[in-house]
């Protein structure tokens, strides 16, 4: 990826159609998010926030306008799975571990693409199961997982080759209110301790204050992009 | 953890599926093993059969049917004065119920031909002379009728004696009822016909001459065919009938096999759409995704080789222990037919799996972020 300052990301003029034009989930969105920045996007279902995720971690190509990731153009990628592989680390609402595959197992999957031999995948991915607390659930597969434990798996399976990015879709989504804490907390201390970018989808307002930045989204365009409680967002 | 374990993986989490598509496959190549290890086998016997009387050229008229057909015992006296001829031996040979037996292979040879001198007495002696109402078995049709010296034999409305036990040196001999030529043509109402002649040529001649003097054989009795020891079955029009339906057979059970690896494949891709769409969106390749799925159906293919190879090897012992063929088979289950049928289910499981496999590459990463 070309270096381009400090700027991790760059949308000018974004737009997404879907059905030959009829559904336009974005229309038009403009912004640049900086190295270490822990972005919220807000707004209510539909507003057009999962599909600005999807663009940013390359999961899909936008219609038109241009989205740089450190000055190179993401749509333009010959490989797009190198840049979601080594750039970036995803956190689903619904974790989405592979069911047949303990704790540990499951934050190694995505190490396999990497050159690391099986010893140093399998000691990389304890380490991190220790920072999220969890060593002594190595073992266990996801069903014997509580919600929240799941989720700090999926956490450390997102941080398994060390991307500089993470993406969050509604991260405490599925979580009671203790576990959803536990899991923010976790998110942040990742930001301050590891200076990582995180972008994080919400509606819950109190996560968005937490972030350092909202981008406010409505019907497919940002409509409030600044500091938490600078404005009234009202996703 | 590896790839590999990934994939192993991918077939465990629904052990009833993966099982039951196991057992399809497996009964496409049990049924490969089976029916071309019996063809082969019959084919390979056969040759030993006439390599243990010294047979290098076999006159006959095969017809559509397993025994060929009658023909004047006149040839043989036309082929014996060919040159290279060293020896023949006229024989009547046919498939009958006998007795408790459904189907045994009856064998009347010319007396003073030399299809006798190839048979090692067990017990007993041989006959007298080709008048005597005598018989004598090869062990294995001895154990299938259970007879012994002196026991009566009744072969259609004739009763004969079984005055030996011997050891002819292939299957298919120890699995016959032998006897004196005129004998059996009196019991088959066939008098002054036979439908073999076994050639024993000179020592010395070459292929060439074995060749011309096939050639010769056919031209002085235009009415039969006459071919080398070692292609005479596998040109027997009947013979290429039975190797052609074993095949066939086989295929189409294998093409069931194909089918349900196919409906497997499938079904775990559109199950785990969503799991591939995680994992492209966790920065796997979608040519990783695609060998993935092209590794179970290939490892179900192998699983289902091996199984099959066990299920058809199991299958036809039990058959060649079955009264009503005992001493009929010898299946030729060599580690080529075995290896084969093994790659045939890994080819077999290749295939069914390269749709499920396009359709896995087609799967968006998107489909992540839904749900």
């Amino acid at each position: 990826m070309k270096n381009s300052n400090t700027c991790v990301y760059e949308a000018v003029a974004l737009k997404k159609d879907y059905d030959d034009g009829q559904v336009q989930a974005l229309r038009g969105v403009d912004f640049r998010i900086e190295q270490g920045e822990f972005v919220a996007i807000i707004g209510s279902s539909g507003c057009g926030k999962t599909t600005l995720l999807q663009m940013l971690g390359a999961l899909d190509k936008p219609s038109t306008g241009s989205l740089h990731y450190r000055g190179s153009s993401l749509p333009d990628l010959a490989d797009p799975s190198v840049y979601r592989a080594r750039e970036i680390g995803f956190i689903f609402q619904s974790f989405h571990l592979l069911p047949t595959f303990t704790a540990l197992e499951n934050i190694q999957i995505p190490m396999l693409e990497s050159d690391l031999p099986a010893s140093e995948r399998r000691g990389r991915a304890l380490t991190l199961l220790k920072s999220v607390g969890l060593e002594h659930r190595a073992r266990h597969f996801p069903s014997k997982l509580s919600g929240g434990e799941r989720q700090r798996v999926a956490i450390a399976r997102s941080l398994a080759n060390g991307p500089s990015v993470l993406l969050a879709d509604e991260p405490t989504g599925n979580l009671d209110s203790e576990n959803a804490r536990i899991i923010l907390d976790l998110l942040v201390q990742l930001h301050e301790e590891q200076k990582m970018t995180l972008v994080l989808v919400t509606h819950d307002m109190i996560i968005a204050r937490k972030a350092a930045r909202n981008l406010q989204m409505l019907d497919g365009r940002i409509v409030f992009d600044g500091i938490p409680g600078t404005a009234a967002p009202s996703p | 953890m590896t790839f590999f374990s990934i994939v192993v993986r991918g077939l465990t989490r629904r052990p009833v599926r993966t099982g039951l598509t196991l057992v399809g496959i497996s009964i496409g190549i049990a049924a490969v093993v089976a029916l071309v290890g019996i063809s082969r086998g019959f084919e390979k016997s056969w040759e030993t059969g006439l390599k243990a009387r010294g047979t290098d050229i076999v006159v006959s008229k095969m017809g559509s049917s397993l025994a060929p057909k009658p023909f004047s015992d006149a040839v043989a006296e036309l082929i014996v004065k060919l040159p290279h001829v060293a020896a023949i031996s006229s024989q009547f040979v046919e498939l009958l119920s006998i007795e408790s037996s459904q189907m045994m292979m009856l064998s009347g040879r010319q007396w003073d031909g030399y299809a006798w001198k190839n048979l090692k007495l067990i017990s007993g002696r041989m006959p007298l002379d080709d008048k005597e109402q005598a018989v004598v078995l090869g062990q294995t049709a001895a154990e299938v009728l259970k007879k012994k010296i002196g026991d009566p034999l009744q072969i259609e409305a004739a009763e004969l004696t079984v005055v030996g036990i011997v050891d002819g040196g292939a299957v298919v001999e120890n699995g016959s009822a032998i006897l004196a030529l005129p004998l059996l043509q009196e019991i088959m109402s066939e008098q002054g016909r036979i439908n073999v002649i076994d050639v024993r040529v000179t020592p010395g001649t070459s292929e060439d001459e074995l060749k011309q003097l096939c050639v010769e054989i056919v031209r002085a009795a235009p009415d039969v065919t006459a071919m080398a020891a070692g292609e005479h079955l596998s040109n027997s029009q009947s013979f290429r009938m039975v190797k052609a339906m074993s095949w066939g057979t086989s295929l189409l059970a294998v093409l069931v096999g194909v089918l349900g690896v196919m409906n497997t494949m499938l079904m775990t891709v559109f199950e785990r759409k969503q799991e591939i769409s995680v994992l492209l969106a966790l920065g796997w390749k979608p040519s990783r995704i695609v060998r993935m799925v092209l590794w179970e159906s290939a490892l179900l293919g192998f699983l289902g080789g091996i199984a099959g190879v066990l299920i058809g090897v199991a299958g036809i012992k039990l058959l060649q222990n079955t009264e009503a063929i005992r001493g009929l088979l010898e299946p030729d289950l060599g580690i080529g037919l075995l290896l084969t049928s093994i790659v045939i289910a890994v080819v077999v499981g290749v295939m069914s799996g390269l749709y499920p496999a396009w359709r896995s590459s087609r799967i968006t990463p998107a489909l992540a972020l839904q749900g």
